[in-house]
C-alpha cells in the first residue's frame, strides 16, 4: 500500500490537478447556492485539509457539493440570513458526528453495486453534457451543476443547443487543444512524466494560448466571463472580511434544527455514496471506514460553518479527477486544500487567467472515463438484474438530479433484490418425487421474505395430502412465518391435510381470526 | 404343469367374479398406493394374511421371509422398511409369527438343514437366552409356542432399534409397531404387543412379564 511519504511524488501533481478542478466548482456551487462566493472556497479548504487529515479514505476529496445547492438556497431563505444558515451548518456537523458515533455508516454496505456504478456513469455523462457549453464558451450555468433543470431556466440539452449557436471561437480552440493534449498524455509515452500530469499541462497550455491571443490583439481573446473569477482581496482586512461567524442565536429556533438535520442526513448519504464509489475506483482496492468518515465530515462541517463556509460532502468529480491524475494517498486531498488556501491568499490574479474552456476539457475527459462504454458493456454482461437498475440510475440522475436519481435507482435495485428474495424457495424437498409423504427441509435462515414461498407450498396442498416440514436445521425463523405455519396447521385437519411440523415450536395462533 | 395352469384359471374366475360386483375394482386401485400397514411375516404357505384380514389391494405392504426375521444387516428387509416408512408413510408395522413355524422348530432342534441354519442363528440365540423359562414349561408343544411368541417380541425389538424407525420416531410417534401371532389351528390372530411408538415402549419389551424377551 502506498504511504504518504513514499507517494508524495504522485500526490503533489495530483493535488494541483484536483485544486484546478475544485476552484471553479467551489465558486460555481457557491454562486448557485446564493451564498457569498468565498464561502465555497472556505468549504473547499476545510474539506481538503481538515477532512483529509481526519478521514480514513485515501482518495476521496471533500468540498462543497452540487447535491446540496437546492437545500442551501431554500434554507437561507427560510432562516432569513446567511449567518443563521451557518449555525445550521455547524449543527449539521454535530448531527453527522452523532450519526458516526451511532455507527450509522453501516448503511453504506447496503448500497447495491449497480446503483453505485450507475451513479458514476451518470456523473460522467453529466460532466460531458454540462461541460460541453463551457468548452465552447457558453458559461451561463454555474460550474458544478448536476441537475437536469438549470437555475438559468435551461435544461441540460437546451443549454447545449444554445451553446452551439453561440460558439466563442477562442474557447473552442483552447478546449480542443486541451482535450487533444489530455488524450495524447494518456495514450502516448508522455504519461511517464509523472510530475507533469496531463490535466495540468492542458490548463497551462490553455492559459498560454489565451495570453498569446491577448498579446496579438486577437478578438478571439477570452474575456473575464470565460475565465476563473476568484474574488481578490485588496488588503488583509478585506481578506478576513470574507470569513463570517455564524449567528449563534439561531440555534434557539426550531427551523435551524430542521435544516441542520436535513443537511446532516443528506450530506451523510452523499458522502457515503461517494465513499463507496471512490473505493471502487481505487486500483489498490482499499476499503474506507464509513463511520470514521461521518465523524470526519461532521468535524469538517462544524468548522466550515464556524468560519463562514458552505456545507460539504465527499464529492465524486474531484475524487475521480484525483484518481485520474494519479493521486495515491490522502496527501493529495490535503494538499489541494492547502493550495486553495494559498491561491486565494497569494495568487488570485494568476488563477483568474485560467480559461473555463481548459477546465471543461479536463472534466470532459474525466467524464468520458467515468461513463466509458467499456463499463456499460461490462454491466450488460452481468445480466438484466444488474443492468436495469444501473441504466435506471443513469437515466434518473440525468433527468432529475443526483439525489432524486439515486433514490429512484435504489428503489429499483431494492425491488429487484426483494423480488429475488421473495421468489427464493426457503426449503429443499427431501422426499423422492411421488412419495405419499412429501418432506421438506427448511434452510438455516427463514426470513420474512421467504414467507411467500412457504405460503405458496402450503396453499398448493389438497385434501388427503401429507406434508412434513422439518425445521430441525433452522437457526432463525421469522415470527410471521411461524405464525403462518401455526395458523395453517390449526385448520389443516379440518381440510383433511396431514401437516407435520418437526424440529420447531409453533406459537399458538392469536385468537379472533 | 397342470398346477400352474390352475393358477391362471382361478385368477380369471376370481377377477370375473369381482368385476361383476365392482367393474372398477382394479382400475381405481391402479394409481398411487397409500397403504396403512407394513406386514412382516413368515414365508410359510399357511399364512395368507390378505385373505385372513380381508384387506383390499393397496392397503398392505408385505415382506415375508423364513420365520419373520428382522435383522439389521438384511438389505431386503431394510429397503422394504425404509420405503414403507419414509416414502409410503405407513402408520403401522406389524411383525407376525405363527404357531407351527418350521423355522422356529428347526432352530430349537439340532438337525441341520443347510444354508437356512445361518438364517435361523438369531432364533437359536433367543432359545439360549430363555433356556430356564422354557425348561420350566413341561411339554414340548408349549415350549414351541412360547418360542414363536418370544421370536416375534425379539423381532419387534429389533425393528424398533433400526435407524429407520429411530429416525422416524424423532419426527413423531409414527410408525406404531405391533407384534402378533397367527394360530394356524383356529385361524385367529392374537395380540402379543401393540402400539409400540417410542423408545420408552420399546424398552418395555425387554422387561414386562408378558412380553419378556430378556432374562
Amino acid at each position: 500500500m502506498p504511504t504518504m511519504v513514499g507517494s508524495a511524488r504522485e500526490d503533489a501533481p495530483a493535488a494541483v490537478v484536483v485544486f484546478l478542478v475544485a476552484l471553479p466548482l467551489c465558486l460555481g456551487i457557491a454562486l448557485a447556492s446564493g451564498a457569498p462566493l468565498f464561502s465555497g472556497v472556505i468549504s473547499g479548504i476545510v474539506g481538503g485539509i481538515v477532512i483529509g487529515i481526519l478521514s480514513g479514505s485515501q482518495l476521496m476529496v471533500s468540498g462543497p457539493a452540487a447535491g446540496l445547492t437546492a437545500i442551501v438556497v431554500s434554507a437561507i431563505a427560510t432562516l432569513g440570513s446567511y449567518p443563521a444558515f451557518l449555525m445550521a451548518v455547524v449543527l449539521s456537523g454535530g448531527v453527522q458526528l452523532v450519526l458516526g458515533a451511532l455507527r450509522a455508516g453501516a448503511i453504506s454496505y447496503y448500497f447495491p453495486s449497480a446503483v453505485i456504478r450507475g451513479m458514476l456513469a451518470a456523473i460522467g455523462l453529466i460532466l460531458i453534457l454540462k461541460q460541453l457549453p463551457h468548452a465552447v464558451g457558453w458559461d451561463h450555468d454555474f460550474e458544478g451543476d448536476e441537475s437536469f433543470v438549470q437555475p438559468d431556466g435551461d435544461t441540460t440539452f437546451t443549454a447545449i443547443g444554445h451553446a452551439l449557436h453561440a460558439i466563442t471561437p477562442g474557447a473552442l480552440l483552447i478546449a480542443a487543444v486541451s482535450l487533444a493534449l489530455l488524450i495524447a498524455w494518456d495514450t502516448t509515452g508522455l504519461k511517464r512524466l509523472k510530475l507533469l500530469p496531463g490535466p495540468l499541462v492542458a490548463v497551462l497550455v490553455g492559459v498560454g494560448i489565451n495570453a498569446a491571443l491577448q498579446r496579438s490583439g486577437s478578438n478571439w481573446t477570452l474575456l473575464a466571463e470565460h475565465l476563473v473569477q476568484l474574488p481578490i482581496a485588496s488588503s488583509a482586512g478585506e481578506f478576513f472580511s470574507f470569513f463570517t461567524l455564524p449567528d449563534f442565536s439561531a440555534a434557539a429556533r426550531m427551523d435551524t434544527w430542521r435544516v441542520a438535520v436535513t443537511l446532516g442526513v443528506v450530506a451523510s448519504l452523499e458522502t457515503l455514496l461517494s465513499l463507496e464509489a471512490t473505493d471502487r475506483m481505487d486500483t489498490h482496492k482499499r476499503v474506507s471506514p464509513p463511520n470514521r468518515e461521518l465523524c470526519a465530515q461532521g468535524a469538517g462541517n462544524v468548522l466550515s460553518g464556524l468560519i463562514g463556509g458552505l456545507p460539504m460532502t465527499g464529492v465524486i468529480v474531484r475524487s475521480a479527477a484525483n484518481v485520474d491524475a494519479g493521486g495515491k494517498t490522502r496527501l493529495a486531498a490535503i494538499l489541494h486544500g492547502v493550495l486553495l488556501l494559498l491561491a486565494v491568499v497569494a495568487i488570485p490574479a494568476l488563477l483568474n487567467a485560467i480559461p473555463l474552456a481548459s477546465l471543461a476539457a479536463v472534466l470532459l475527459y474525466t467524464g468520458f472515463k467515468l461513463a466509458h462504454p467499456r463499463i456499460v458493456r461490462a454491466m450488460w454482461g452481468q445480466g438484466w438484474k444488474q443492468f436495469v437498475p444501473f441504466a435506471a440510475t443513469i437515466a434518473a440522475i440525468l433527468f432529475t438530479d443526483l439525489l432524486v436519481g439515486i433514490a429512484l435507482g435504489l428503489a429499483m435495485a431494492f425491488a429487484f433484490i426483494l423480488l429475488d428474495e421473495v421468489r427464493f424457495e426457503c426449503f429443499t424437498v427431501t422426499s423422492p418425487p411421488g412419495a405419499v409423504l412429501k418432506r421438506v427441509q427448511l434452510q438455516e435462515q427463514v426470513s420474512f421474505l421467504n414467507k411467500a414461498s412457504l405460503a405458496k407450498l402450503l396453499a398448493s396442498l389438497e385434501p388427503g395430502d401429507r406434508l412434513e416440514i422439518d425445521g430441525s436445521s433452522c437457526r432463525v425463523i421469522h415470527h410471521d412465518v411461524l405464525e403462518h405455519l401455526a395458523e395453517f396447521r390449526s385448520q389443516a385437519l379440518q381440510r383433511g391435510i396431514d401437516l407435520r411440523v418437526v424440529g420447531i415450536d409453533l406459537p399458538t395462533p392469536p385468537p379472533g381470526h | 404343469m397342470e398346477y400352474i395352469r390352475r393358477l391362471f384359471a382361478q385368477n380369471r374366475d376370481i377377477v370375473a367374479d369381482i368385476s361383476k360386483h365392482d367393474p372398477e375394482f382394479f382400475s381405481k386401485r391402479a394409481g398411487k398406493q397409500e397403504p396403512h400397514f407394513l406386514f412382516i411375516g413368515c414365508a410359510d404357505s399357511r399364512v395368507p394374511i390378505e385373505t385372513l384380514t380381508g384387506v383390499a389391494p393397496g392397503e398392505m405392504f408385505v415382506h415375508r421371509n423364513i420365520a419373520n426375521q428382522v435383522r439389521s444387516v438384511d438389505l431386503n428387509l431394510l429397503s422394504v422398511l425404509q420405503y414403507a416408512v419414509e416414502v409410503l408413510d405407513v402408520e403401522h408395522v406389524i411383525v407376525c409369527g405363527h404357531y407351527g413355524c418350521g423355522g422356529v422348530k428347526a432352530a430349537m432342534g439340532d438337525q441341520s438343514y443347510g444354508l437356512v441354519d445361518h438364517w435361523l442363528a438369531g432364533i437359536r440365540d433367543t432359545c439360549v437366552r430363555h433356556e430356564k423359562e422354557l425348561a420350566r414349561l413341561g411339554d414340548d408343544e408349549r415350549r414351541f409356542e412360547r418360542m414363536v411368541d418370544l421370536n416375534v417380541l425379539r423381532q419387534v425389538h429389533n425393528l424398533a432399534r433400526t435407524p429407520i424407525v429411530q429416525s422416524a420416531w424423532k419426527r413423531g410417534r409414527r410408525p406404531m409397531l405391533h407384534g402378533i401371532v397367527y394360530d394356524i389351528h383356529d385361524g385367529l390372530l392374537k395380540e402379543l404387543v401393540m402400539q409400540v411408538d417410542g423408545n420408552d415402549r420399546a424398552s418395555e419389551l425387554l422387561t414386562t412379564q408378558r412380553g419378556s424377551v430378556g432374562d
